[in-house]
């Protein structure tokens, strides 16, 4: 860490590449079915003539800004822009039905620039000791984790568990569907040369949260959003005082974000919902998760953003990408020569510390860059006459889940799913749990499978599973949170006999 | 929520719960002829849990019928034309092309969402604006984002 690099960091050019990178990573981000890996991926080739450090800076601002705007659509429309945005949604889009999307805006960016700079100032000052963290997950961390993640299944269940454990175990089924990774088995197609690819996670994402708002707003004559006579800005003030309140909320999930950004191959999807997780699980009884809670986009907004500064960390210093972003901007710098490794941070120094200033800055800079664009893409959504809204957006979910394989066939995949999504739904089993099996299972299986072959051929299948501490801490925090929901509604059966008698 | 509505929902909602066990029936049948142990461990777990969670659902239901609000109010045809016309445009893309594609599931999504009265300006407005989204987005994909849409 030095001077030169900070002064490095802050010449004109950097700056203008940071900002340009975070309003087109933010709009991207934004539009339903672009990824921040493909936001990344798209703009790669504009960096390699560039300098190393500005390139990174640019990948990065990209980056940060795509997951930053996937909160927009999540919010506004009930559709994660991003998968990092799915725990996003259940707070977001009833706080904006109710008439408060302006403050749900504002307090995303807030916490997203908070999140941003937690991961970042770890990247900057920690990043060779947490690196080690990432070695110390093994096959059956990850897959504890991934049952902690499912764990959120009690909390999203809409008061009915079983019927959210049915829609984890459906969404799970749903993950298998395919060539199997391990074996090349191909599973649960039915003959069907449609289905061996399996299903996109984004394009069900799409089609479970953004197809059912769409049957249900072009069924009825309200409108789409509640929204009080002149108010159309964005209540900056009102956010940065329920976000200052939450500060709490704000370091605990950036730090979860920043640790889970760490572990390759997890990402910001998996960081909101633990990160999610823990503050419905920490929440106070007058908190209603779920139904519009600030503290519930705060936790998602924080958690996914500090994965940025998170992910990098394994990316440099250990030369395996963190997230998927990570390993596009891990191909990228392969291509300007910069080798990753454990001597990058001697060898390459002022690059690394350019770069990292470069994405503080960056991250500064979405707050200004976040609040406006948010402002504008709340007024658009809120005046956009439904009529319109409602094609608009069904054209929106066509073109980008097309753009993700190029496939007409995950189009309609993403339909159908949005027409079952909406059928259940109706009957109470919620999308929510459908689409954490279907994220969370992969990384459950693979872990299960790997845990599985390495304990039996240890003869040691109960100390694979059971017998590390890291595993022993993740198993003890998911029955924490399958525990917590019945003994708070046991205390609230309590007292209200107390009060009763 | 009103007695018929409650009936749709109790109903409805052991449908769906029945719709799960059986496919984790036929999930279960379908792991029995794989190859490997290690793709099929996996989904047969997932599958007999399915099959358990769904049979413990259904015995509460009869129990204590849970309340749903089942397909609620709205009007069908909206909702039945949008799906579709979204369905047609998938159909017809190879043949015609992304961009005329699109417009068959606009002018469904559209015709479904008005719930005003058609003047002819919103008619110019409405249809225009449609134009300008479609195109616009289709530029962004195919020439910006070098998306080979059809």
């Amino acid at each position: 860490m030095d001077f030169g690099s900070f002064l490095s960091a802050l010449t004109l050019l950097n700056i203008a590449l940071a900002l340009f990178g975070v309003v087109a990573g933010t709009i991207i981000g934004s539009i339903p079915g672009l990824t921040a890996t493909m936001a990344v991926a798209v703009l790669v080739p504009i960096t390699f003539s560039m300098e190393p450090a500005s390139a990174l800076i640019l990948l990065g601002a990209i980056y940060t800004g795509a997951i930053y705007g996937g909160a927009y659509a999540a919010i506004l429309l009930n559709t994660p822009g991003t998968p990092s945005a799915i725990a996003t949604t259940f707070d977001g889009y009833p706080m904006a039905k109710r008439g408060d999307g302006d403050l749900a805006v504002a307090l995303a960016c807030f916490a997203s620039v908070f999140g941003g700079l937690v991961g970042a100032l770890a990247l900057l000052f920690l990043a060779p000791p947490l690196a080690s963290v990432a070695l110390a997950f093994g096959p059956v961390e990850y897959f504890w984790l991934s049952i902690f993640g499912l764990s959120l299944i009690a909390s999203l269940s809409n008061g009915n568990l079983m019927k959210g454990l049915v829609g984890g175990a459906f969404g799970m089924l749903l993950s298998t569907v395919g060539v199997a990774e391990i074996s090349a088995d191909i599973r649960l197609t039915f003959g069907s040369q449609t289905m061996i690819g399996g299903f996109d996670v984004v394009g069900a994402l799409i089609g479970l949260y953004c197809i059912p708002v769409l049957i249900d707003l072009c069924a009825v004559p309200d409108r789409h959003l509640k929204v009080e006579e002149g108010v159309q800005k964005v209540r900056i003030g009102e956010a940065a005082r329920i976000a200052m309140k939450s500060k709490f909320n704000l370091v605990r999930s950036s730090v979860i974000g920043t640790l889970v950004g760490i572990l390759p191959g997890a990402g910001g999807s998996v960081a909101g919902l633990v990160a999610y997780s823990e503050a419905k699980r920490t929440a106070k009884p007058e908190q209603k998760f779920g139904e519009g809670e600030a503290d519930g986009i705060i936790a998602t907004e924080s958690a996914n953003n500090a994965t940025v500064g998170g992910g990098f960390i394994p990316t440099l210093v250990l030369g395996i990408p963190g997230t998927p972003p990570d390993a596009v901007i891990l191909g990228a710098l392969l291509v300007q020569g910069v080798r990753t490794g454990p001597s990058l941070f001697q060898d390459g120094g002022s690059i690394v510390y350019t770069f990292i200033y470069g994405l503080l800055i960056a991250t500064v800079l979405m707050l200004p860059a976040g609040l406006l664009i948010g402002r504008y893409a709340y007024k658009s959504i809120v005046t956009i006459p439904k009529a319109v809204l409602v094609p608009a957006v069904g054209f929106m979910t066509i073109i980008g889940t097309f753009a993700i394989r190029n496939s007409i066939s995950d189009v309609i995949i993403m339909i159908c799913l949005g027409v079952f999504g909406w059928v259940v739904g109706r009957f109470g089993f919620a999308a929510s749990p459908i689409v954490l099996g279907l994220i969370l299972g992969p990384i459950a299986e693979q872990g299960f499978v790997q845990s599985w072959t390495i304990g039996a051929a240890t003869n040691n299948l109960t100390g694979m599973f059971f017998g590390r501490p890291i595993s022993q801490a993740i198993l003890a925090f998911t029955i924490l949170t399958l525990l917590v929901p019945f003994i708070l509604a046991r205390k609230q059966r309590k007292a209200a006999t107390g009060a009763k008698s | 929520m009103n007695n018929s509505t409650a009936i749709q929902g109790r109903f409805g909602s052991l449908i769906v719960t029945v719709f799960f066990f059986i496919a984790g029936i036929v999930a279960l049948y379908d792991t029995m002829s794989y190859s490997d142990t290690d793709s099929q461990v996996f989904p047969q777990t997932v599958a007999i849990g399915l099959i358990l969670f769904t049979s413990i659902s259904l015995v509460t239901q009869f129990l204590k019928p849970s309340e749903s609000e089942g397909f609620g109010a709205g009007i069908w045809w909206r909702r039945v034309l949008l799906i579709v016309s979204m369905l047609l445009a998938c159909g017809a893309m190879p043949y015609v092309g992304f961009l005329p594609a699109g417009v068959i599931a606009f002018v469904g999504g559209l015709i479904a969402a008005m719930h005003d009265r058609w003047t002819v300006r919103t008619v110019l407005i409405y249809w225009g604006s449609g134009i300008v989204v479609m195109v616009a987005f289709f530029t962004l994909f195919k020439f910006a984002l070098q998306v080979p849409l059809p």
